[in-house]
Formats: structure tokens, sequence, C-alpha cells
């Protein structure tokens, strides 16, 4: 019976949010709002070389990506020489496969590269709830597909989004190098999965 | 200001009738592969700077980067990314090498049988000796400042992803000045060369990454 309850009080700590492992304290209140504004402007052509490391395979590329319109993206993934590896849309909360080299053409890495494209590019999050860190950290929780994730702020700037699962951390998307709502550096981590995104704007 | 509307309108004019290609005989045809392959025969090296522009249509801006391209006969390539990163990738002896900025990997995606394919028509398109390739329906133009040959690829495969290749020959040598190659969609990738050294002596070292 003891090592039952001592069971339950464990699963019961695992299964806490991940505000309150964190301490995270709640804002109640207003509204309130989070943009992601690092894929925001029509007019601007964003490019970065990639390096993508899955599994036990490296390779690099050029990433391009473009908003062309609301809740509209598109993306297009090179080799430095130009060859064309994927070319995908994204239009509200449909995925459209404009081109796939046959190479790349498996549903696992679809589906990953999919989620943390979206992800990215999503800019206007619903936020559910917010919440304050000790210093000037502002976490924001939304949902994007079931998932949980939190935008977080430091000086009213995205500076991370956070996928959690329960109290876990599962992925990263890093915002570094920002100069006038451009991140010229991205780093995506996944804890579960071997798939790194390291992007650098050129 | 009517005398100048009339210089304007016949620059204009005068612009467009040089950017007008036209078709080539068979005559012209020979001659113009004659040169390429004495040209191409009396090649070792090859030394160029080369600007890399990739148009997709969705873009605002072609995305352009800069290197430099080394060639060593019979089939050694070195392409040279400076800018706006560094990064090299050596074709030699059937195999690949990648150097980016540091991180070493002859990467399998490039190692698949149509990027093999795809590097070696641009080795080839570079020495010009695309012409041995029964691989291709060819067509032939010329224009004042240039002869533009266009090569649509048979195989099925290629095809769905490179729909033609051009190259564009310099009037004087045959020298290859650009290579265009053109996707299904109106997407391209265009390589421009300038600064082109021949057969100046180049070590068997400059191709290891």
């Amino acid at each position: 019976m003891r090592y039952l309850l001592i069971s339950l009080t464990l699963l019961l700590f695992a299964c806490a949010s991940f505000p309150k492992k964190n301490n995270l304290e709640r804002i109640n209140g207003n509204r309130p709002t989070v943009i992601n504004p690092y894929f925001s402007d029509l007019s601007k052509d964003y490019i970065y070389k990639a390096k993508i490391n899955f599994a036990e395979k490296s390779f690099g590329g050029i990433f391009a990506i473009k908003k062309l319109g609301q809740e509209h993206y598109r993306v297009v993934f090179t080799t430095e020489m130009g060859n064309k590896l994927f070319d995908f849309s994204f239009i509200k909360n449909e995925f459209k496969i404009n081109f796939i080299l046959s190479e790349m053409n498996k549903k696992i890495l679809i589906n990953l590269l999919k989620k943390d494209l979206f992800v990215l590019t999503s800019e206007n999050p619903n936020i559910l709830n917010h919440y304050q860190k000790m210093g000037d950290s502002m976490f924001f929780e939304t949902k994007i597909k079931n998932n949980t994730y939190f935008y977080i702020t430091a000086d009213e700037r995205l500076n991370k989004i956070l996928e959690t699962k329960g109290s876990k951390e599962k992925s990263d998307y890093i915002f570094t190098e920002i100069e006038n709502d451009h991140a010229r550096e991205i780093k995506i981590r996944h804890k579960n999965i071997k798939l790194t995104i390291d992007l650098k704007a050129i | 200001m009517r005398n100048l509307l009339f210089l304007i309108v016949l620059i204009a004019r005068t612009t467009l009738l040089f950017a007008q290609e036209s078709n080539m005989n068979n005559a012209e045809i020979a001659e113009l592969k004659a040169m390429i392959n004495e040209t191409s025969k009396a090649t070792n090296t090859i030394q160029s700077n080369f600007t890399q522009y990739k148009h997709l249509d969705f873009l605002s801006n072609d995305i352009t980067t800069q290197g430099r391209m080394a060639f060593k006969a019979p089939n050694m390539v070195k392409w040279e990314y400076t800018e706006p990163f560094k990064y090299s990738i050596i074709f030699k002896d059937d195999k690949l090498t990648i150097n980016d900025s540091g991180t070493k990997s002859n990467m399998d995606l490039g190692n698949s049988a149509l990027f093999k394919k795809l590097n070696q028509l641009i080795v080839n398109s570079v020495k010009g000796n695309l012409f041995q390739d029964s691989d291709f329906t060819m067509s032939y133009f010329k224009s004042p400042n240039y002869y533009k040959v266009i090569f649509i690829p048979k195989d099925e495969k290629i095809k769905s992803y490179i729909a033609s290749f051009i190259l564009f020959f310099d009037k004087k040598k045959a020298d290859v000045m650009e290579v265009k190659m053109v996707e299904p969609t109106n997407d391209f990738t265009r390589i421009v060369f300038n600064d082109r050294l021949i057969n100046k002596p180049l070590d068997n070292e400059v191709f290891t990454n």
C-alpha cells in the first residue's frame, strides 16, 4: 500500500504541468496576444543556409521561406547547387507537397518537417494562458494541432517556442541574432527525435 | 523632345534586334560542334569565377551565390562557393565530397543517381562535350552575341526534374559562358562564368576537401 502511495505520488509529480514544475506564475487579466514576426513580411524573401542532421546523416542546403498571404507560406529547400529537394505550401490548415525528391519522400521525415515548419511560421497563435517567470520572461501557452507550445518572450520579443508534453520539454525553436523582426539564426532541437535544424540567414 | 523620343525608340528597337535569336542551319551547327570539339580537346584545366542565380518564381529576388570553379581533365571538378557562405563540393572518380564551412561529408542525397547524372552533365557542359551524349534532343540557336544550345533529356526521370539544359557559348572560341537548368515549373538555376583561365597548371591537391 505504501509503495502504491509512493508510486501514485510520483506519478502525480510526473504528470504535473510544465508551468507548475517550472514555478511559473500565472497572470490573470486581459486576453494576451503574442506575435511571431520572423516570417511575417509579405515583401521579404527569407533565405537561410541550413544544416540538417537526421538520424546519423547530415546534409546542408538553402531554405527559401516566403509569406504569400494570410496563413499562406511557401517553403523550398534546395542543395547549395540549386537542386530542389522539397517544395511545400502551407495554406491555413492545408499542407501541399509541390515537389519532393524521391530519396526524401519518406512519411516520417515529411511529417517531422511539416510540423516544424508549421510551428516556425505560425504568426498569431491563439493564447490560452500566460505566465511570468522571475525576471522578464513571459510564457504564452497555446495549442497547435493538439500539441502544447509556450511562446517565450523577453522584453516583449519572442526568443523561443517550446513544445511540451506534461511537464516535459519536447522541442525547442530558438530565435537569435534578431534585427528588425528578422531572426538571422534559428535552431530547432528535439528531445526524443534525432532531427536538428540550424538556419543562418544569408 | 520629339528627337529624344525617337532616339529612345531607336535604342529600344536596336536592343531588341540584338537580343533576337534565330535557328542555325546544318552547316552552322557542324561548324559550332567542330569548334567546341577543338576547344574541349585542347582544354586540360579550367579555372573560373562563377555567379549562380537560383530563380524560384514565388520569390521577389533570385538567390545569388558566388564562387570559383576548377576543372582538371579527365573528370575532377570543384565548385567552391565563397559568398555568402563557404561551401565546396568535389566530384572526383565518380565520388562526391563536401566541405560545408568545416563540416565534411559525402551526403547520401547528393549521391542519388539523379544528382550524379546532373553533375556529370554540368561537367560535360563546362567541357563542352555534351554533344556526344545521345540522352538528349538538341536544338541550336544563334544571336549576335552567343550560340545557344537547348538539351532536352530523353530519360523520363531526369525530364521530370530538369525539363531542359541550356548552354550559351561565346562566338569566338565556343567557351561555355552560361549554363541554365530549367525545371518543369518556371524555376531554374543559372550559372554564369567569368574571368576564365584555361590550361593554367592546377595541382591535384586542389581537389581534396
